[in-house]
């Protein structure tokens, strides 16, 4: 299979070089009809022969090359109209000096769609947002993903786990499946890719995103389109345009935005008793004396005890975090020739983490080209990305917690940051000297656990289009995206003095890992267009494409390591722990489009798709998706509107579709495993856990989108609104069977979920003026879910973190341990001990936002920009893990409330012994308020670790200032650009203060095993010649 | 539309794609057989299993200072979340194993055999914990998710058929040609049929036994008789299983051995540190003279046996060093010494409970058979021997599987002390049921804890003056400091994982008192 690939990329590439014959150029100005201002960045644009150019600074442009011949010119640039003019080229130089007319963007814009179909934007009949690269990069980060956030409405982005590398989470318009995939479609360039291919990417390389929201808007892609799309564009060049080489640096420091809450009046012991090497902070009250930490050292030890101050040490666990640099360096070439255009980059992103030594590097390369060869186009995308990574360890120590577990579990009194020295048996951040008796010093799990990481990805695709003839163009795609990763993760041997008597010691393990993953995907695509009358047009497509998925992960682990410091498996001891996983996924699907329209205003659109899978029985692979959508212009349909002189553009649109989700490979079949002991004197094998529907079925999802996009004032206001609504059914479910049927899931199709939501968009230029402007664009989405049925006789299925689907209400749901609470809302408190009653496990409200705003805003004065994003997220809540989990340790706040003093639990109440049913306020009956309280019954009831999730967060902040040309041309045209900015992300953050917070619920839902929240800033500085 | 063509066209198959490379669909019996008894072996000697858990309730083991580990224990808090494993794990699996034999063609016959034996075995151990339990509906996958529970009588009496069915299954198949011989797959018997079928008819009596005071005496000797004639006999020593444990690597030791000794990386486990004897334990060793202790226990560096009681551990004077330096852990062979942290590890080669990563798991004692036997020789059941040989026969068999001689146990079982020799003890049940506790200490000690719900028995006190504090239930038998109740549970809640998955089914464990309401073997 890769054999013909490559042969067929030969091919490309050979017939890339052909070149030919004889031609003019052509010249000229474009300027605005208004002002007579030059307009800068518009596309002059030949579709015949698939050449063009952009103005420059002074609005000029010069297209070289064109063979002799009448052509249809199109000049074109955003808030402005579209207009054609035929030219012939007949002599060496043409020159064209044309004025543009001010308009509206989505009169002539047009969107790039499934398999990279391009459609006017009022022609399409679902909703979409483009995101630009400007936008994106104005605070440049690791991964493109982040600069998505705040900037269209119904798309969500949340920080997942680890700082260094970013692993963002994406969704659009909430979640339609119960446990399968809910990411949207990633293509880039045209090529299904998936979304840490687009994380991957240099920032700086995309074009733009068009974010494709709803199935319909990607069911022509099949079981990947019911979560909507994220369309990439890379960079390309200009054919015939000029060569810029540029370079940007990004530089810019992550600090600790946030530290729990914790209580300041308590530390080290137990039950109100100072215990010197304890993690708990049940000891007595601060007062400041100097006693023993840690240890008592037997006689004759050569280190004397730790005496420490019994007070609060402030700060201790923010200042055990660093101030972590990233920098970010892209060097760019973008040109082409006569029939050609190129882009290179080539970037370089260094980071050091918050957690001492942790670094991360980043280097890319991209390379994207076209050539002219006729009436064929050729191109070729290829990027190539590799990136290592060097963090601490995941799984310190005896207990294999992470970092962040030793971090909290430093009592208040501790001084944290003297332990940085480990290595000296003689310090006290030695492990045998290290004061806490159960839980790691942080520095010394930082030397001595590790995890190394290396991937590499190449990923790229090759193109030809050919205008057969002059209405019916038919394009092949084929692209791959191919990673390799190796990972390193070790743990070094620990001894322990014998005084130490819980500690033994730890041995020392290493885990090598490797991960393939080849992703081959092509896709064919013919498009026409045909007059079918005067008033009614058609525009085709017919395609098929394939996909070709194969990977492997591999790892082995060695147990017991001899020689210290020595990270191979050979230095093992006992055989090592092998496994081995591959799998092989493949689909194709033929599909079809076709959109009518009507005088140009009324589009109707009918798309169709056949696929075939191999993850399901061969009897039962193949699917249908259709879609059908609608979209009219009413402001072109309607006279009386033409009227009306502020509406400038109005469009409805409808659609509907049906679209399925597929199983992953293998899951069909119940097999045996080998059992996690053997091979013992024989080998074993085990059946799977999971029982498996013989019938088993995709996941089906129907929707339906309303929605309309309006322009008034010229283009100046803009607003847009859709609604939505879907339908999950067959939802494949691995349901929680009786665990006495030797199964401990059951995959089936089994429920239905239901969603709408809303979401607006309305933005514009407030001040447009010649050296100043101001534009403001704020989005509104809210969305809701909710479960219509699970299987008969059950309610609710659990899906992890307290989450869970219940039957009648809003998808997912958290539930917890709650109180028992009287008509008046009083908790209900045991009438001897005053402590509050256990009720039922209730439903604590969504984890989902039902509300999200996003507030873009830039303001232009010459050469500077001012610009930021604002985001604001509420209705849901999270579960603080941490907080709960902390509670053993007297570190949080309510721990401490009640000074560890008796108290009446507030707003409560007791049964009347006399009246059953009857409750009396409790103003007398107070709890004990001890350790055993506070470890016990509150934290038995888990009402009290639920949290608002509400945020209001300023996301970006950027002030960036261009040199103005004058200045510039001073270099004779050397230098082109030189601009110079200063840019902050997650600079505030507003949550509700009447709570305590252990984290933030964006970063990675706020246990103790997820990632430190940050706030950046930094500068970057673009220089283009 | 060509190249896809081109693509789907020239591999032949193109979908065809979807079977699993990394796992088989289809195994032979062989593969299964020995996965299933590991789990079994886990389930009675894993960490806080069925002999952890039997060893909790009947006061084997108190908590050394610095750990915080038998909370739940110790307060008998029970709930839909305690030891919820108990029920869990046999269905999930080793049973779901064993339910694979019992599905093989023809001539698996002995597969199939010894499916059903090790079904039976486990299915009692679940209603001796929880009465109505799932069986016959039981095992069958997606094809019933929530199955129904059976009376715990009903599936008593169906056990002792299938275990006679087995029996006969191992009959038919030894005058079959061409069967699927069982070999060194088999970790308990190595492939000896009629070995498995003395473990059926051992099963049986420990059955029997069990429901001897509520079974109308004409069914027992009815099955006692067939026992006799099916000419199998009894198991002869310890059933243990051992599929080839490996000292000193990850996952792959006795699991037993790895909860409560020395890890696989020879670091000591913090079961081990954790889990003292109770002072009343040693006590009563020491005060019936009995050599068995230091089998067990080991002496810590003091010099003399210390034990804490269930609970007592804040209770008792902070100058006592009771971390796990300065009390009696269990005793190790001195070949693991150096790996052995604070403990002084006496034992040779073969002696003691633990003996080794590599030991088997004791899933039936020679002396637990005896002293059913004896039970049901005192109760006048048709059993050929007289109620003090079997008895005597117990703690010998004790005493020789721990490391001592035959003649050690006579100079025991010789004395003349209560509970200690059969005609000093003025209640014969009370000793049986004292020297089965004794007896398979540290074993099987689940067994003991339903005996002693069935029975009330042990009840005695011990023998010997202790500092240490105590609490005793109305039998005499000591119960934790830190409960409220009276006695210890007779029986288990039901996991809060059937209350949610199988709601139609599961009694309500709110209409369970887990202190009252006996399994129905109990009169």
């Amino acid at each position: 299979m890769l054999r013909k690939i490559l042969s067929l990329v030969m091919v490309f590439l050979i017939t890339a070089g052909v070149a030919f014959a004889q031609s003019g150029s052509i010249e000229g100005t474009i300027t605005n009809q208004q002002s007579g201002e030059a307009v800068v960045g518009a596309n002059v644009f030949i579709q015949s022969i698939n050449k063009g150019a952009a103005t420059d600074q002074n609005g000029n442009f010069t297209i070289n090359d064109v063979p002799y011949d009448t052509y249809e010119l199109r000049m074109s640039f955003i808030g402005y109209k579209t207009k054609t003019i035929s030219i012939t080229v007949d002599q060496p130089t043409v020159t064209v000096n044309e004025q543009l007319e001010s308009s509206v963007a989505v009169l002539d814009e047009l969107v790039v769609t499934a398999f990279g179909i391009e459609r006017s934007k009022k022609s399409t009949p679902f909703q979409s947002k483009q995101v630009s690269s400007e936008s994106i990069n104005e605070v440049p980060s690791t991964s493109p993903a982040q600069g998505l956030v705040g900037k269209v409405a119904g798309l969500t982005i949340n920080q997942g786990g680890g700082n260094i590398k970013p692993n963002n989470s994406i969704n659009l318009r909430g979640l339609r499946s119960i446990t399968r995939n809910n990411e949207p479609l990633v293509v880039i360039d045209g090529i299904k890719a998936n979304l840490n291919a687009f994380r991957d990417l240099n920032s700086e390389d995309v074009e733009n995103v068009n974010v494709l929201k709803g199935a319909t808007s990607a069911a022509l892609y099949g079981s990947d389109a019911s979560n909507g799309a994220l369309v990439v564009t890379t960079k390309s060049g200009t054919q015939g345009g000029e060569l810029q080489v540029g370079i940007k640096n990004t530089t810019t420091f992550n600090e600790v935005a946030f530290v729990p809450d914790f209580q300041t009046k308590f530390g080290t012991g137990i039950d109100g008793a100072y215990v010197p090497y304890e993690n708990t902070n049940w000891g007595p009250r601060f007062d400041g004396q100097v006693r023993i930490l840690g240890e008592d050292f037997p006689d004759g030890y050569p280190v004397e005890n730790q005496m420490v101050s019994y007070d609060y040490k402030e700060g201790a666990i923010k200042d055990f975090y660093q101030t972590g640099a990233d920098v970010k360096n892209t060097l760019y070439f973008s040109g082409g020739v006569e029939t050609g255009s190129f882009y290179l980059s080539l970037g370089q992103n260094n980071k050091t983490g918050l957690v001492p030594d942790d670094e991360y590097q980043k280097y890319t390369i991209t390379a994207n080209g076209t050539k002219q060869l006729g009436d064929v186009t050729l191109g070729v995308n290829a990027n190539y990305f590799s990136d290592t990574k060097d963090v601490v360890g995941n799984n310190i120590g005896e207990q294999g917690r992470p970092l962040k577990w030793h971090i909290i579990n430093t009592p208040g009194n501790a001084p944290l940051t003297q332990y940085k020295d480990y290595q000296d048996p003689q310090s006290y951040g030695n492990p045998n000297n290290y004061f806490n008796r159960y839980y790691d010093n942080p520095y010394w799990a930082i030397g001595t656990h590790r995890d190394l990481d290396d991937t590499n990805r190449l990923r790229g695709n090759v193109s030809a289009a050919w205008n057969v003839v002059d209405n019916i163009n038919v394009t092949g795609r084929l692209g791959i995206n191919s990673v390799n990763a190796q990972g390193k993760n070790f743990r070094e041997r620990q001894t322990y003095e014998d005084f130490r008597v819980s500690n033994d010691f730890l041995s020392a393990t290493v885990t090598d890992s490797e991960s393939q993953y080849t992703a081959v995907n092509g896709n064919f695509v013919a498009e026409g267009k045909f007059e079918l009358t005067d008033q009614i047009g058609l525009d085709a497509a017919l395609g098929s494409s394939v996909e070709m998925i194969d990977s492997r992960n591999s790892s082995i682990t060695a147990n017991n390591l001899s020689v210290p410091g020595f990270f191979d498996i050979s230095n093992g001891t006992g055989s090592p722990i092998t496994n081995v996983n591959e799998s092989q996924t493949r689909t194709y699907g033929f599909f079809g489009k076709a959109t009518f329209d009507y005088e140009d205003w009324l589009f109707v659109t009918a798309t169709g798709r056949q696929d075939f899978t191999s993850t399901l029985a061969a009897d039962d692979n193949s699917y249908f998706y259709p879609s059908f959508g609608v979209s009219a212009v009413l402001t072109e349909a309607v006279p009386a509107l033409e009227d009306v002189s502020f509406l400038t553009f109005l469009k409805v649109t409808a659609n509907n579709s049906t679209v399925y989700s597929d199983l992953g490979a293998y899951e069909t079949t119940e097999v045996f495993v080998q059992s996690g002991a053997f091979p013992l004197a024989t080998n074993g094998f085990f059946l799977t856990n999971t029982a498996i529907d013989p019938d088993i079925k995709k996941e089906k999802l129907n929707s339906t989108e309303f929605s309309l996009n309006s322009a008034f004032f010229g283009g100046r206001l803009n607003f847009d609104a859709s609604y939505y609504f879907t339908n999950t059914e067959n939802l494949i479910t691995n349901i929680s069977p009786s665990v006495a049927s030797a199964s401990t899931g059951y995959l089936t199709n089994i429920g239905k979920l239901s969603g709408s939501g809303y979401e607006a968009t309305l933005g514009g230029d407030v001040i447009r003026s010649q050296d100043f402007s101001w534009n403001v664009s704020a989005n509104y989405s809210h969305y809701e879910q909710q479960v219509d049925e699970i299987q008969e006789g059950t309610n609710e299925i659990a899906i992890g973190g307290r989450q869970f689907a219940i039957k009648g209400q809003v998808f997912p749901t958290l539930k917890t341990l709650s109180y028992q609470r009287d008509d008046q809302g009083r908790v209900i408190v045991d009438r001897e001990t005053g402590e509050p009653l256990t009720g039922t496990v209730d439903s604590q409200g969504q984890t989902t936002p039902k509300h999200i705003i996003g507030l873009n805003t830039g303001v232009n004065y010459k050469g500077l920009r001012l610009s930021g994003t604002m985001t604001y997220r509420t209705g849901h809540v999270y579960y603080a893990t941490g907080i709960d989990a902390m509670e053993f340790t007297g570190r949080t706040v309510e721990s401490a409330a009640s000074n560890r003093n008796p108290f009446v639990f507030p707003n409560s109440s007791y049964e009347d012994p006399n009246n059953p049913g009857e409750y009396i306020a409790n103003n007398s009956i107070a709890l004990a308020g001890d350790r055993s309280f506070w470890t016990g019954q509150w934290n038995n009831i888990k009402e009290n670790y639920v949290r608002d999730a509400s945020a209001l967060r300023l996301r970006t902040l950027a002030v960036n200032y261009s040199l103005p040309a004058q200045l510039l041309s001073r270099t004779n045209g050397v230098v082109s650009k030189v601009s110079l900015g200063f840019v902050g992300r997650n600079l505030l953050t507003f949550t509700p203060t009447d709570e305590s917070r252990f984290s933030d619920p964006e970063f990675g839902g706020g246990g103790y095993f997820s990632a430190q929240p940050t706030r950046s800033y930094g500068f970057n500085v673009n220089i283009e010649f | 539309m060509i190249a896809t063509g081109l693509l789907v066209m020239s591999c032949e198959d193109f979908l065809d794609v979807n079977t699993d490379p990394n796992n088989p669909e289809n195994v032979s019996p062989d593969l299964v057989l020995p996965v299933g008894l590991n789990y079994t072996s886990g389930y009675i000697g894993g960490d806080r299993q069925l002999n952890h858990l039997g060893s909790m309730m009947m006061y084997s083991y108190g908590e050394a200072e610095g750990f915080d580990w038998y909370d739940a224990e110790f307060n008998y808090r029970l709930s839909g979340g305690f030891y919820a494993q108990m029920f869990q794990s046999p269905y999930t699996s080793s049973l779901k194993q064993y339910n694979v034999l019992t599905n093989q063609p023809e001539q698996f016959g002995y597969y199939n055999a010894i499916g059903n034996i090790m079904k039976a075995y486990h299915y009692q151990i679940l209603v001796d914990m929880y009465g109505s339990i799932p069986y016959s509906n039981a095992l069958q996958r997606g094809s019933n998710v929530a199955p129904t529970y059976d009376d715990p009588q009903a599936v008593y009496d169906s056990l002792i058929v299938q275990l006679t069915d087995a029996i006969n299954t191992i009959d038919q198949t030894n005058s079959m040609d061409n069967v699927a011989q069982v070999g060194v797959d088999d970790a308990v018997f190595g492939g000896d049929m009629n070995k498995w079928g003395a473990f059926a008819n051992s099963i049986k009596i420990r059955i029997l036994t069990r429901e001897s005071d509520v079974k109308d005496a004409a069914y027992i000797n009815s099955e006692l008789a067939n026992i006799q004639n099916n000419g199998y006999g009894f198991i002869t020593g310890n059933v243990g299983i051992n599929p080839g444990y490996i000292a000193f690597e990850s996952g792959k030791q006795n699991p037993y051995w790895n909860d409560f000794a020395i890890g696989f990386d020879e670091s000591s486990d913090n079961t081990y540190l954790a889990t003292p004897a109770t002072q009343f334990v040693i006590n009563f060793f020491q005060g019936l003279d009995d050599p068995r202790l230091d089998f067990i226990f080991e002496t810590p560096s003091s010099g003399a046996h210390n034990g804490i009681n269930q609970g007592a551990k804040e209770l008792l004077a902070s100058t006592d060093d009771l971390g796990p330096g300065g009390v009696s852990n269990f005793n190790l062979p001195s070949s693991f010494d150096e790996f052995n942290g604070p403990s002084n590890a006496t034992l040779g080669e073969d002696e003691g409970v633990l003996r080794g990563p590599e030991m088997a798991t004791i899933i039936m004692t020679q002396a637990e058979l005896q002293f059913n036997l004896a039970e049901l020789a005192l109760e006048g059941f048709n059993v050929s021997g007289t109620p003090q040989s079997y008895y005597e026969a117990g703690i010998t068999a004790s005493f020789q599987y721990l490391g001592l001689s035959a003649s050690d146990a006579s100079d025991y079982y010789t004395q003349s002390t209560e509970n200690v020799s059969w005609t000093s003890s003025p209640n014969k049940m009370n000793a049986i049921h004292t020297q089965k506790w004794l007896g398979l200490f540290g074993l099987n000690m689940g067994q003991v804890w339903f005996d002693y719900n069935r029975t009330g028995y042990p009840n005695a006190d011990p023998v010997g003056v202790s500092s240490s504090p105590i609490a005793r239930a109305p039998s005499g038998f000591p119960i934790s400091l830190e409960t409220n109740e009276t006695d210890r549970p007779v029986r288990l809640l039901y996991p809060n994982s059937e209350a949610s998955r199988n709601p139609e089914n599961v009694p309500a464990n709110s209409g369970i008192d887990p202190f009252t309401d006996y399994i129905f073997w109990a009169q």
